[in-house]
């Protein structure tokens, strides 16, 4: 019990460091967001210019703003896009959503595609199957996400015909939105499932060396139940790392396939906001992303302490 | 089983452990899930099928929630009406003539006077008092005519008398009167209007406006091309315009009115103004498709899934031109881009603030190579002057010329030699001249082009990248020696960056 207090605090103290830094970074940035909104084909007088910075608290002292941002934030508010011309809080809900559909789905996917036949891979790497799946992993993951996003896209959606080239859905029908997520969900799970076959595959080659599978082996079970039963248990903790960090790059949206396949989702959200200086919103996003990355992470120590019994043990 | 005590004081067999381990992580999963699908009540109605109960019936509930449902408080602004989606299927269905524009002029919020995108292409519903033809005259659009004072303060606009709003209320010159007084106190890019609009009058006998500055005003014809025109009887119960978000329908003036905004598809869709009285389109409907990515935009050219293309002053790339030319389907016509580029000087210090050291290096850069390697082709050597050739008033002077021999003969003349022969050549404070050269990063390439040009004379360069913000504050700062910039025909950005420039190669639009 001590030893989850513990860990709370640790987590609790890391969410208000992050908290700081959220204000921070998007400040330290260069350029001025009051600028950035009105635009450079505008001219407007000085005047115009600080009642605009003066109505989105730009004008006050770096420390009345951080405490006016912290208030705000006990008040679960999370402020006003200056862009969108929204609460925060709306818009993050609403880019969210989209984004953990086709992310959060590809996540899955990756992951049991990843563990299946990496730990296939891994137990018998000589067989040609496990060579060529290997292969083909390994050049998955050195291409760049943008060229094999744009490739898909135009091999599948313009000289096949066979999906549509952009937009979360064309009519808001749930047949229209599985069919237009379908390639970017397709090209995002390949993705991950070759982060996660490269490491199951490394894993399952080192757990099969260990006595405890010669054992097993001695004892007479087969190879799919010493491979299942006992070396993936074994073989997936740094999956389970993986996989906490992955919740944390899920928020944060597939910048590269939402510019690809135009979706409207956090990725390219948070690229706005930076480029916009889009303060509040910038804050906002990164705060939830940090939240679920801590979240997550917390989840990842407890199923560690679950899954390995080595990580339970007093130090 | 100590040690698992230890941990959360629970005996656990093995078979229980890994199912608490499935079920940690389908937990995970649907917590991050959750937010999203409970966050619209119960009780609203939906445009997708929800089935009564099971697994399926809660992915539903979450996509539903997905899209902007109607009942969702905070969002009633973004709803799109379900009669709106319905008529835009029966549109589809029935197999009306519809134009699609692929544009990468992406609209972020559905705000029609907060989104600077959407304003633009809300030109073809809420038409500007006037519009720059396809010679780059300004002509009257919603006016008929205008005049102006001889001391520039009066401009009074009259208006076509057979205008009509699409909920069938014609046009009135209270709804221009409105519009640019509404622009001028609601928008911070329209400030300049509420300080200086002293006054302004209606004649119902004339159907004309009038505005009465403070001070003489120039350019207001120019000004006029951008501001849409909205209907006074809808907005002006609306008090604060920048955050008003509505995905339509938004009653227009113009030949077609926008009747819906969806984000989510990347589509705006227009549809033909029942009241309309000019020449009549062909095309029932207009659908805008909006494309993050410049080169997904040109394959749905090719392909033909989008009818045209579009980019606010800007040209086709230029790199997908000949694979246009290959599908056989595509007419072309080349006209020249009223977007310019431009290298604009700092003459608040020197180098750049000798006449005789700029003449001199308008010779030293390279205008052919620029317009073969960053317009492919499709440019063309510019002449002496700011005013380029699309643009009413051009003047015809002679063109411009590449001789790096002439430009270090004039540098001499003016006075700067490298007499310590480190190959550098020093300005008049005898210390070597070094050029700040400030560069976006769309630019990088035009710059290295520059880097090399000036170094070829004997200028030392020192090129610094940067991204659209720093380089609007170091500029406003006059913190460079001379940078690359683009502007449209309504910017008067050139007065604030100098008042010297050297238009350098654009490219020309093709259609």
């Amino acid at each position: 019990m001590l030893e989850i207090a513990k860990k709370v605090t640790r987590y609790f103290a890391s969410f208000m460091l992050i908290t700081a830094i959220n204000f921070t970074l998007p400040r330290l940035m260069p350029g001025d967001p009051v600028k950035n909104l009105i635009g450079e084909d505008a001219y407007v007088s000085e005047k115009v210019t600080e009642e605009l910075r003066a109505e989105l608290g730009l004008n006050m002292s770096l420390s009345e703003q951080f405490t006016s941002y912290l208030s705000s934030l006990l008040h679960l508010d999370l402020g006003y896009s200056y862009h969108l011309h929204a609460p925060v809080a709306e818009v993050l809900l609403n880019k969210m959503g989209w984004t953990l559909l086709f992310v959060g789905i590809s996540v899955v996917i990756g992951s049991f595609l990843g563990v299946f036949l990496g730990a296939l891979a891994g137990w018998k790497p000589e067989r040609k199957a496990s060579r060529f799946t290997s292969f083909a992993f390994v050049v998955i993951s050195c291409i760049p996400p943008y060229f094999l996003a744009l490739l898909t896209l135009y091999i599948f959606a313009f000289k096949l015909g066979l999906f549509p080239s952009k937009g979360f859905y064309d009519t808001p029908e749930i047949g229209s939105v599985l069919y237009h997520l379908f390639l970017p969900t397709c090209v995002m799970s390949v993705f991950s499932a070759s982060r996660n076959f490269l490491v199951m595959r490394g894993s399952v080659i080192q757990e099969k060396e260990q006595l405890y599978a010669l054992y097993a082996r001695a004892k007479g079970l087969h190879d799919t139940g010493i491979l299942f039963r006992h070396i993936v248990k074994n073989a997936s903790l740094p999956i389970i790392t993986l996989l906490a960090l992955d919740f944390g790059f899920l928020l944060s949206g597939a910048l590269f396939i939402e510019i690809v396949f135009s979706l409207n989702g956090m990725g390219l959200l948070i690229y706005d906001a930076i480029m916009g200086k889009d303060y509040p919103l910038l804050q906002g996003a990164f705060l939830v992303i940090a939240f679920t990355a801590l979240l997550t992470n917390m989840l990842a120590d407890l199923l560690y302490a679950l899954i390995d019994p080595r990580a339970r043990r007093p130090a | 089983m100590k040690q698992i005590k230890h941990f959360i004081g629970l005996e656990l067999k093995a078979g229980l452990k890994r199912r608490m381990a499935l079920i940690m992580l389908i937990f995970t999963l649907f917590a991050i899930l959750l937010p999203v699908g409970t966050a619209v009540p119960e009780d609203s109605e939906n445009n997708l099928t929800i089935s009564k109960d099971g697994f399926f019936d809660g992915i539903i509930t979450y996509l539903k929630n997905l899209y902007p449902g109607a009942e969702r408080e905070l969002q009633t602004s973004e709803t799109i009406s379900k009669a709106a989606i319905e008529d835009v299927q029966q549109s589809a269905d029935s197999g009306r003539v519809v134009l699609k524009i692929a544009t990468p002029s992406v609209v972020k919020s559905a705000s029609l006077i907060g989104d600077s995108n959407l304003g633009i292409f809300a030109h073809l519903s809420n038409p500007p008092l006037m519009k720059m033809d396809s010679e780059g005259r300004l002509v009257g659009q919603l006016a008929e005519s205008y005049n102006v004072s001889e001391n520039n303060t009066c401009w009074t606009f009259y208006l076509k008398d057979d205008l009509y709003w699409s909920d069938g209320e014609k046009v009135t010159p209270q709804d221009v009167e409105f519009s640019i007084r509404y622009y001028g106190k609601k928008t911070p890019w329209a400030g300049w209007i509420n300080e200086t609009l002293e006054s302004s009058t209606i004649s119902e006998a004339d159907n004309s406006v009038t505005f009465k500055f403070n001070k003489p005003y120039t350019r207001v014809n120019m000004e006029f091309v951008t501001y849409n025109i909205l209907p006074a009887h809808i907005w002006e119960t609306i008090e604060n315009p920048m955050e008003y978000l509505n995905n339509g329908p938004y009653v227009g003036c113009g030949p077609y009115y926008l009747k819906m905004i969806d984000l989510n598809a990347g589509k705006l869709i227009f549809e033909k103004n029942p009241y309309w009285k000019g020449k009549v389109s062909e095309f029932e409907n207009v659908e805008v498709h909006l494309y993050s990515n410049v080169d997904v935009a040109t394959l749905a050219l090719k392909n033909g899934d989008v009818d045209t293309y579009y980019k606010y002053a800007g040209s086709y790339p230029y790199s997908g031109i000949e694979q246009l030319e290959k599908t056989g389907d595509f007419d072309f016509l080349e006209k020249t881009d009223i977007g310019l580029v431009f290298l604009s000087p700092n003459l608040k210090k020197a180098p750049f603030s000798d006449p005789g050291f700029r003449e001199a290096l308008t010779y030293a850069i390279n205008y052919e190579e620029i317009a073969r390697l960053e317009t492919l082709g499709y440019g063309e050597v510019p002449n002496r002057g700011f005013v380029p050739p699309a643009m009413e008033n051009f003047k015809e002077t002679e063109k411009l010329e590449y001789s790096p021999e002439k430009a270090i003969e004039t540098l001499e003349k003016a006075g700067y030699s490298d007499s310590n022969g480190n190959g550098v050549l020093e300005g008049k404070d005898r210390k070597d001249i070094k050029l700040e050269i400030l560069i976006r990063s769309e630019y990088a390439r035009t710059g290295e082009l520059l880097e090399e040009y000036f170094e070829r004379i004997g200028l030392s360069v020192d090129l610094k990248t940067v991204d659209a913000d720093t380089w609007v504050t170091l500029k406003d700062s006059y913190d460079y020696d001379l940078t690359v910039t683009r502007s449209t025909p309504g910017v008067c950005l050139c007065t604030q960056v100098g008042e010297a420039a050297i238009l350098i190669p654009d490219g020309q639009a093709r259609e």
